[in-house]
């Protein structure tokens, strides 16, 4: 044989058949998915999509998700849970009977107490507390459900949160997240299902791991959108050398249709024919869901993108809204990425500027939300990592405290109003109604109408769940 | 008093392979999702002849392989047990590849490489009936091939060369566990001596710098070097390493018995701890010269003299730094509990096992540099400080420069810490003693640690293990190994799930043909090169990977075994993102075949995360070394990597999965890597072929593909190369035809035929 006979012959046998399945081109098929709602471009592929919309384990309200993540880790006794009984012991030593727990810090055990400078009021129908650091989000505390009683694992940021993301305080293991895409799939296919946002460009401790797999397929992972007006990693071609690459695709896929012709029985290699597909329609789909041009002025205020303070989250924010009206699954923003409410000096200033930066913007969002009859669909989550100390750190500051701390939950399937669970009299411990990090995640995942004992992926000889061997969903915040 | 918040109450309420409808249908059906469980067990027909209630937990012995009805096709014993399953399915293998598929699939299986134009023509050239065999000799004498089998032991030891968690600092030695791997895989090192190495070479071996090296194995656990919780981290590190140890060298998930007895195996929570009870002295050592013994003599008569020279300036910089030095210690050790602190304040030499590991940890961040205290003299004290350095300076012509250091690992001394069995796993819930043993199902609890040598500052226990997985009648350690082997050649393992061959692991498809390659590689001296050239050189190896039989065979064969756990032909596979890379490297020319030496850094995309993202190597040519020895970064995956599956460096990975994403297309389409390597792929077979387009485009192909180009392949080509240069917008024709070209060559490296090995 000589190595320049050709060395496969050219069997046209499926050539109609294929046109059938992955359409004249690109151009063609881009253009019909993003005119008929990604329909054709489901069915164009022969092979079932790891991402396909799945229906849920239970019929429930909640489609999507967006999860407003304080990185850092937001004082809840400044914020939700007013304790009278620090005031009192304001530059007091914490109690004998309080124990010494272990902080981060170390020398916060012994420090004196510190009160809260905030006024707190009650709001609404419902009167849930709220101070005055967060005006804005106190209107919308009837959609709210407040847990007070969260409690985690981890002393320091990186375990922190890493489990509020992936219920184990070590790496590698699938976040909320991926476990929400596995589940249920994405309901718009020329998008990521699971997208990342974050307002600064520190990352969370961590970095991706915290949107990883972990041992799950990356198909799963989630997408860290950037600044401006390519989103994802390598959108869009590089100045230098990708020019007309139109063309370029159509003879990809030219040179694909042929190597496939003669290996028919491998749906792979369909599969990733419809990846450069979806890939093309991806450079379109996502500039088009992050380009606020089409917004209206009142929109933009009502995020507060018109502000210095407020634009970062509620560029943030807007973006999740139009994101989750696209299909997209799992939305999660940090605000103050990089730990920037990590306040252990001089509490009063800097959860001053993170709670003026997020309020605005997350009000914005749940009467956006709400206006557009999407909150009834999407599920909405505030929190961080952990909570703060009632102990002072550096005189004004506040040392990181697991032990208790607040989270709430709002929209799709929430008993709005209700504040649940307690801490001890000084906000230190969860005392009442506790719920773990598992708890907090298998009652997410339950909105979703995901059973978390049922969700379960092999690896290493188990089957592996979000909760671990644990979990209880918090039924007393349904609704 | 109050530890960490309480931990949830560890009861096992798993549902027991229970897999929700949708799951299973997303495994099972979507051949886009590899995973150890997605192949679904072969079905009830095809049980092998015992149950796996005794195996594979007695020694194997060599079966004689089976006789075949059609003997025709037979190269070598493998061949037999593959027949015969075929045979009593009804199925027939399918006909062997032609000789260049063949060619580009055994240099990708074996060096990672694709095969050069002249390696084609040389192999299509040799006539002699043993040109395969020849083939495979060379190839696994190419020092490519230990570079290219590294990467499944580094998946399987969960190796990186960072910490991860938030600091993920730097490792500046861990890459010479992987230098270490990579020769030892080269040398054909044998298995039981690779094996005993990693978990004890300090013990067996310990004037041997390779053997020293190999300890690496026990550090690659992410760590938390500044945790404030010692204890807990201490439990955590030593449970990494039992669970890892176990799944890698056992094939056995025991770290699902950390918290309770097993529940599908035999597998008691005592046996779990007995054998985390020969980890439990370990300390990390930073310290070990990576140096002959000659050498490290050498330098310690050198640094005695250096030292004798210079004690009294040396003495008095001391005494200026001490008080600080008291200060600032005390400072850092401020952050621990009293009991920990406790520890720290009992004298070296006087502290218990325990207490000294974890001292160790604590005064790892207590400990101030010497630079920071300089920062805390006076102007005065500064003043003397600097002139007694400037008259240290004096010495350093005699002062010998300090010995190159490993990342190993050692015992804390002679006798070991207490080993708890903990209750729930819970590391602040001791409950029983136990000693160093082996697990119980496999015959014998108790383990033999001899008594360590006069004179080693260890406890003898990880030899012990070592021996005992080294045993030539260890029902596991052969059999677990060559089942990797098979799955990097044949796509899956005989038994699929290669980190479990526990009950709730798939059940082997060719047990005896297992146990036979077992036996074989004991037979063999242990070596792992006999075990490939074995495998590769097989009947079963060669058949095609088209589906090349009458339309009713195939129906049939679907029917039958739609899987192709039989192997009825061969398994068409992706490349893994690292072979992506090299192969790109390959036939761009460019590619660097220096070996060994610290980890390459290769340009990253703009906008990574600031406090993660590498600067690139500054010698271009760095950055194009094979991928192996591009930095493993727990927190930042090299983009191309990771979106081709790159397992996440924390757990223990034997088998990637093969994902079909859309993020994949686009590293291809519009990553930097791609891009450049096509523009000089282009630009080398312009000059080469004398600006010859069929001459480019036939080269290509071949270069790319491992075949010569159709007809109507050259003609699409050139039409789309013309049409590339119409449109092109270069000012002179010969930049247009470049560019043109350079869109071609990219195009192909995108293409299935490139990303996939038929």
């Amino acid at each position: 044989m000589s190595i320049d006979q050709p060395a496969h012959r050219v069997v046209p046998r499926s050539r109609r058949e294929f046109l059938l399945k992955a359409g004249g081109g690109f151009g063609a098929l881009a253009l019909a998915s993003l005119t008929a709602k990604n329909v054709l471009a489901r069915e164009a592929s022969a092979v079932a999509d790891p991402l396909a919309a799945r229906p849920p384990h239970f019929a429930t309200r909640a489609k999507s998700v967006i999860w407003c993540f304080l990185d850092g880790g937001p004082s809840h006794i400044d914020l939700f849970d007013p304790k009278p009984e620090l005031s009192r012991l304001d530059g007091q030593p914490l109690p004998d009977s309080f124990g010494r727990p272990v902080t981060a810090m170390g020398r916060t055990a012994y420090t004196p107490l510190l009160a809260s400078r905030r006024q707190f009021r009650q709001h609404g129908q419902s009167g849930t507390w709220v101070s005055d650091w967060y005006p804005e989000i106190a209107r919308h505390v009837d959609e709210m459900a407040v847990i007070r009683s969260c409690y985690a694992d981890g002393l320091n940021h990186v375990g922190s949160v890493c489990q509020m993301n992936t219920g184990s305080i070590l790496g590698g293991r699938p976040c909320l997240g991926s476990w929400a895409i596995y589940g249920l799939g994405s309901e718009n296919a020329d998008l990521p299902g699971f997208v990342v946002l974050a307002d600064y460009p520190e990352e969370p401790p961590g970095g991706n791991r915290n949107w990883g797999t972990g041992f799950m397929p990356a198909t799963f992972q989630g997408t860290k959108f950037r600044e401006g007006e390519s989103p994802i990693l390598y959108l869009a071609p590089p100045a230098a050398g990708g020019q007309r690459q139109r063309a370029k695709l159509d003879f990809i896929q030219q040179l694909n249709r042929r190597h496939r012709q003669e290996r028919a029985e491998d749906d792979q290699l369909e599969a990733r024919i419809a990846a450069y597909e979806l890939a093309y329609r991806m450079q379109a789909a996502a500039p088009e869901a992050v380009d606020l041009k089409g917004e209206t002025d009142q929109t933009l205020r009502l995020y507060g993108i018109d502000q210095k303070e407020t634009q970062r989250m509620g560029r943030n924010c807007l973006l999740a809204r139009r994101l989750v009206e696209r299909g997209v699954r799992f939305v999660q923003i940090y605000s103050g990425s990089g730990s920037k409410w990590d306040a252990h000096s001089n509490v009063e200033g800097n959860h001053a500027r993170y709670c003026r930066e997020s309020d605005l913007p997350i009000a914005g969002l749940l009467a956006d939300l709400k206006q557009r009859g999407l909150l009834e669909s999407t599920l909405v989550i505030w929190g961080g990592e952990f909570g703060r100390t009632p102990m002072s750190e550096s005189g004004n500051g506040r040392d990181h405290n697991p032990y208790g701390f607040t989270m709430w939950l709002a929209g799709g399937g929430v008993r709005g109003g209700a504040t649940y669970g307690a801490t001890d009299a000084l906000g230190l411990y969860a005392v009442e109604n506790k719920v773990h990090v598992h708890d907090l995640h298998a009652t997410i995942l339950h909105l979703l109408g995901l059973d978390h004992e049922a969700l379960t992926f092999p690896h290493n000889g188990q089957d592996e769940r979000l909760t671990m061997v644990s979990g209880r969903v918090v039924e007393a915040i349904l609704s | 008093m109050r530890l960490v918040a309480p931990i949830q109450s560890r009861v096992n309420n798993r549902q027991g392979g229970c897999l929700v409808a949708v799951a299973a249908a997303l495994l099972t059906c979507s051949p886009a999702v590899a995973n150890e469980k997605a192949v679904s067990p072969h079905s009830a027909s095809h049980a092998p002849a015992f149950h796996n209630g005794d195996w594979p937990f007695r020694p194997p012995q060599r079966p004689t392989p089976p006789d075949v009805a059609d003997a025709s096709s037979v190269i070598n014993p493998i061949d037999n047990f593959i027949l015969a399953r075929l045979e009593g399915a009804g199925l027939r293998p399918s006909p062997l590849a032609d000789k260049l598929t063949l060619l580009r699939r055994v240099s990708f299986d074996l060096v990672g490489l694709p095969p050069t134009v002249e390696q084609q023509a040389a192999f299509l050239a040799d006539d002699r009936p043993d040109a395969y065999e020849r083939l495979v000799d060379r190839l696994l004498a190419s020092p490519s091939y230990g570079e290219r089998a590294a990467q499944f032991w580094l998946d399987l030891v969960r190796y990186a060369e960072t910490d991860g968690f938030k600091a993920d600092d730097l490792r500046p030695n861990a890459h010479k566990y992987r230098n270490f791997v990579i020769r030892a895989l080269n040398d054909d090192l044998p298995y039981d001596r690779f094996l005993a190495w990693q978990l004890a070479g300090d013990e067996l071996d310990p004037q041997n710098p390779a053997a020293l090296a190999a300890t690496g194995y026990v550090r690659l656990y992410p760590d938390e070097y500044n945790a404030a919780n010692l204890e807990q981290r201490r439990q955590e590190i030593l449970d990494d390493i039992t669970a890892t140890t176990s799944l890698a060298f056992l094939g056995l998930t025991m770290g699902c018995a950390q918290c309770h007895d097993h529940k599908f195996d035999d597998i008691a929570q005592a046996d779990y701890f007995r054998l985390q009870a020969f980890f439990t002295p370990v300390v990390a050592r930073d310290d070990v010269p990576d140096a002959s013994p000659e050498e490290i003599l050498e330098y310690r008569r050198r640094l005695a003299d250096w030292e004798a020279a210079t004690a009294e300036v040396r003495a008095e910089i001391d005494r200026l730094l001490e008080p600080k030095r008291q200060q600032q210690r005390e400072y850092g050790l401020g952050k621990f509990r009293q009991e920990i602190r406790d520890a720290v304040a009992v004298p070296a030499g006087e502290r218990s096992a325990y207490q000294e590991q974890i001292a160790r940890m604590a005064l790892k961040q207590a400990e101030p540099k010497d630079k920071d205290l300089v920062a805390k003299l006076s102007a005065e004290e500064k003043q003397r400080y600097e002139e007694l350095q400037a008259k240290l300076k004096e010495f350093d012509p005699v002062r010998p420069s300090p010995l190159p250091t490993l990342m190993a690992a050692g015992d804390v001394g002679r006798t070991a810490p207490v080993t708890w069995l903990l209750a729930g796993g819970d590391w602040h819930k001791p409950a029983d003693e136990v000693i160093p043993g082996f697990p119980a199902f496999l015959g014998e609890a108790s383990a033999e640690v001899g008594s360590p040598t006069t004179g080693s500052e260890s406890t003898g226990r990880r030899s012990a293990l070592a021996r005992w997985l080294a045993r030539a009648d260890h029902p596991l350690t052969s059999r677990v190994i060559v089942n990797r082997l098979w799955q990097q050649h044949f796509g899956v393992g005989i038994v699929a799930t290669a980190n479990d061959f526990g009950a709730q692991g798939e059940l082997p498809t060719h047990p005896e043909l297992l146990d036979w390659l077992a036996v074989e590689l004991v037979d063999r001296g242990w070596s792992l090169k006999h075990l490939h050239r074995l495998m590769v050189t097989s009947a079963t190896y060669r058949q095609t990977s088209r589906v090349d039989l009458s339309p009713a065979e195939a129906a049939a064969a679907k029917e039958r075994d739609p899987q192709n756990r039989l192997l009825w032909h061969a398994r068409r596979r992706r490349l893994e993102g690292e072979a992506i890379r090299d192969a790109m490297l390959a036939v761009s020319g460019e590619l660097n075949p220096a070996m060994y030496g610290p980890s390459v850094r290769p340009e990253l995309p703009a906008g990574m995360s600031r406090s993660s993202a590498w600067p690139p190597d500054e010698r271009p040519a760095d950055r194009q070394r094979r991928s192996v020895y591009v930095l493993a970064k727990r927190n930042l995956h090299y983009p191309l990597f990771e979106a081709f599956d790159q397992p996440d460096m924390h757990h223990s990975c034997p088998r990637r999965a093969e994902t079909t994403t859309a993020p994949q297309s686009l590293v291809l389409l519009n990553g930097e890597l791609a891009i450049a390597e096509a523009r000089r792929w282009a630009d080398r077979l312009l000059s080469a072929r004398h600006h010859d387009l069929l001459a480019v485009i036939s080269g290509a192909y071949r270069e790319a593909f491992a075949r010569a180009a159709g007809d109507d392949e050259i003609e699409a080509a050139t039409q789309f190369i013309h049409q590339q240069i119409r449109t092109s917008g270069e000012s002179t024709p010969e930049a247009a035809t470049a560019a043109a070209v350079a869109d071609f060559c990219h195009a192909l490296l995108n293409a299935n035929e490139f990303l996939y090995v038929d």
